[in-house]
């Protein structure tokens, strides 16, 4: 298996943090961890070794790029391997983002190696399988050994097993499969364990999720102008822009100049999560025109923007919200609105 | 027994197998066959004046056979006369479920098809192949009973309808069985909270959603002793209640069928180990989930608090009811459980449709860790055209014998809210 392989200078060979300035250079064989791929695979051979430094690779990152793909696709390589990086986040940044790249753009297997730690992780796991290297570089050898495992399943195109069997870090896929025990069972199991204070496995780890700073208060309300969204699938009669009523890909924005109180008679809801039947009979529940218009009438609040905004927000995944969201709050930054109430269902 | 002064909270099953149906001159069972004069069962079902007319159809198990939309699926059982009411609250008058002695038509299920349902998307038992392989229903019996209503019902009062036929069907079945020498006898008995005797074993109590005001509750639809649900608090339920026909399935109803409230995976396990002398098994607690944030707030503390004060608990296990929205309700109520020094362990229903397990959590308390987690989302199978399916017409059981997709949720039993699910979903 013809093999190009990329290490910072560090593993490269050339020099410490003085040297991470290092322009790309293409060595002709392996280098350092890369002797070890060649020992650990019958067959294998590095054809070449890209080394660059890792300032280099933080700041020139697409021109880095540029060299390993012409390196690998050059070469003639199966395979691309990075690292292993350990908790070096420059690094793991770099090698993410060339695995990444070889995979997507030359279509030959990729794989890296991290600590849980590094930032590579955070920004590359969903699209590669990267192996937990631990932080100790001096169990090399077997990461090494894990790496290629990953790679020849790769390179095969067999699918890889759960990410504790083969040594890498999850994805976050979920994947289904039938297990010979029922929930019941596994429920209790697991109770009496945590009850009992034994060690207990959870089938699920809750994301970490980055914590939303609170915008800073309303200056002055009475002067502000204030908008009304909601994720409660309010649409006119009609939905005339096609809102799914779940798992929802679009927003729209809907006209209530001049409207003191929205009537049943002109509206829908668009959403299967909840009773709509309320919101149906006096869609105020929901987007409460009514009572905004008087706090506008008694000077509380400056101004209802001319719209209110719309989708719903049933069983959707968080890449798309997030993307709704930004949309929203672009289009709402635009039309000069200072502050928001969000209504959810 | 004297830990409840001599009125025991004891439900004898006698258990009758049944490995035939079919139908007879008589309804009776005799040995392990099981045979059926439908003109009876249809007459009595026809005292409903909402119904114009009964289909009755018989299954077997392996049959390459589908059938829907399912309104609800119900074991076979019969309070032996004097024990105690079949369905209290909505078959019979209101006493205590769960105690003495019912007869199980253990292997036979009666299932009411609703044929006002939408045929596309709506719940379908699967009796052979891949799907079947995979569908708990697949190894009994069926009894489908096909309603036909009435023009110009309500929706509520079409279900109302096929809610009580569905228990009718159940309990005349059943009654066969009376006066019959059962294959073999299950006790199942607990004090609870008064279980002196077992010292030192961990104390553990379920707790469990029998609706989610998603879906707010039709004054018809009997859920807890023939009650909507409406206004209810979390309420002590004995595990024996649960088991006796105290609680059925409501009408918004995914992945939860009123077989394994009679079968209740969780409370029959949590059983297991208490008669394994592991655990002491102290009670049980219904409650709902709530469609505003203080009814949520209280029935979540109000449901942890008779775990702990009234049951003395030191683990509870929670499931949820309905769509997304419960998992809130049930990791709060989870929280809560361990803020006051009880263990949990939750059951999750998949969410996430992008398959992210970023997307997969409707709650993030670093207390409630230990989740199992139900999959479904993407698994379904191809399955081939039948040579019998039944519906609510003529039209859609043609539809529904037709080679099709069926994806794991549609399937009763196999994304199952109640415990009996198989399918995972593991983080790749």
């Amino acid at each position: 298996m013809r093999i190009v392989h990329y290490l910072n200078q560090f593993f490269g060979g050339v020099g410490g943090e003085e040297r991470a300035d290092i322009s790309p250079q293409v060595r002709e064989g392996a280098l350092g961890p890369g002797r070890l791929l060649e020992q650990l695979l019958p067959g294998a051979q590095v054809v070449s070794t890209v080394v660059a430094g890792d300032n280099y690779a933080a700041e020139r990152l697409d021109e880095l790029k540029a060299a390993v793909l012409a390196q690998v696709r050059d070469a003639g390589a199966e395979l691309f391997v990075a690292g292993p990086c350990f908790e070096a986040g420059r690094y793991g940044v770099a090698a993410g983002a060339l695995c990444a790249a070889v995979q997507a753009e030359l279509g030959i297997p990729a794989v890296t190696a991290m600590a849980r730690e590094n930032p590579g992780v955070d920004l590359y796991r969903q699209a590669l399988h990267i192996v937990d290297s631990g932080t100790n570089a001096a169990a090399m050898r077997e990461v090494v050994q894990k790496m290629l495992a990953v790679a020849q399943k790769l390179a095969r195109h067999e699918a890889l097993g759960k990410p504790a069997e083969e040594g890498y870090i999850p994805r976050g896929v979920l994947r289904d499969e039938f297990v010979e025990e029922t929930a019941a069972q596994r429920l209790v199991k697991m109770l009496y364990a945590k009850t009992v204070g034994e060690p207990h496995e959870s089938e699920f780890t809750a994301a970490s999720f980055p914590p939303i700073p609170a915008p800073a208060p309303v200056a002055d309300l009475s002067r502000a102008t204030v908008a009304i969204v909601t994720d409660g699938g309010l649409v006119p009669r009609g939905n005339p822009d096609k809102i799914a009523p779940s798992a929802a890909t679009n927003w729209g924005a809907y006209d209530i100049t001049g409207l003191s109180d929205l009537r049943g008679q002109d509206y829908e809801v668009s959403h299967r999560g909840y009773d709509t039947r309320y919101v149906e009979q006096d869609p105020d529940r929901l987007v409460p025109v009514d009572a905004l218009r008087e706090l506008e009438k008694e000077g509380v609040v400056g101004k209802v923007y001319q719209r209110f905004i719309s989708t719903s927000g049933l069983a959707n995944p968080l890449a798309n919200s997030r993307r709704l969201g930004r949309e929203i709050a672009q289009k709402l930054k635009e039309e000069k609105v200072d502050a928001v109430i969000l209504v959810s269902a | 027994m004297s830990a409840a002064g001599g009125l025991v909270m004891r439900l004898t099953l006698e258990i009758h197998p049944v490995t035939e149906m079919r139908v007879g001159d008589a309804t009776a069972l005799q040995g392990t066959a099981l045979s059926l004069e439908r003109e009876e069962l249809r007459r009595s079902l026809l005292e409903d004046q909402r119904l114009h007319a009964v289909d009755l159809e018989i299954v077997a198990p392996g049959e390459a056979c589908r059938f829907g939309v399912v309104f609800d699926i119900l074991e076979p059982r019969a309070k032996e006369p004097g024990a105690g009411s079949d369905f209290p609250g909505i078959l019979d008058p209101i006493t205590t479920a769960g105690r003495g002695l019912t007869h199980v038509l253990r292997g036979a299920a009666v299932t009411v098809i609703d044929e006002t349902a939408p045929p596309a998307t709506g719940k379908i038992v699967e009796m052979s192949g891949p799907a079947g392989a995979a569908c708990p229903y697949a190894g009994l019996h069926h009894l489908i009973v096909v309603p036909h209503l009435q023009p110009g019902l309500s929706r509520p009062t079409v279900r109302h309808a096929l809610r009580l036929a569905s228990v009718k069907t159940a309990v005349h079945l059943a009654r066969a069985a009376l006066g019959q020498e059962p294959a073999s006898t299950e006790v199942l008995e607990t004090a609870g909270p008064l279980e002196t005797e077992r010292r030192g074993l961990p104390r553990l109590a379920y707790i469990g959603q029998v609706h989610s005001r998603q879906m707010v509750a039709e004054v018809n639809e009997q859920i807890f002793y023939g009650a909507n649900t409406d206004g209810m608090v979390p309420t002590l339920l004995h595990p024996n209640e649960w088991l006796d026909g105290a609680v059925v399935a409501g009408y918004f109803n995914m992945g939860v069928e009123t077989y394994f409230y009679q079968n209740h995976p969780v409370i029959l396990e949590l059983y297991r180990w208490h008669q394994e002398r592991r655990i002491t098994f102290v009670g049980a607690i219904a409650t709902v989930a709530a469609s505003d944030n203080e009814d949520r707030a209280r029935n979540c503390m109000m449901a942890a608090q008779q775990a702990k004060w009234a049951l003395g608990a030191d683990g509870v296990v929670l499931t949820k009811y309905g769509g997304g929205a419960p998992h809130a309700d049930m990791a709060l109520t989870a929280r809560i459980c361990e803020e006051l020094g009880m263990r949990t362990a939750v059951q999750v229903n998949d969410m996430s449709r992008d398959r992210s397990a970023e997307s997969a959590l409707l709650f993030n308390y670093p207390e409630v860790d230990a989740i199992v987690y139900t999959g479904g989302s993407d698994t379904e199978w191809a399955a081939p055209a039948v040579a019998r399916a039944i519906a609510g017409s003529g039209t859609a059981a043609e539809a529904l014998a037709a080679p099709q997709q069926l994806a794991a949720t549609r399937v009763c039993g196999v994304t199952s809210q109640q415990g009996m699910a198989r399918l995972r979903s593991f983080v790749y």
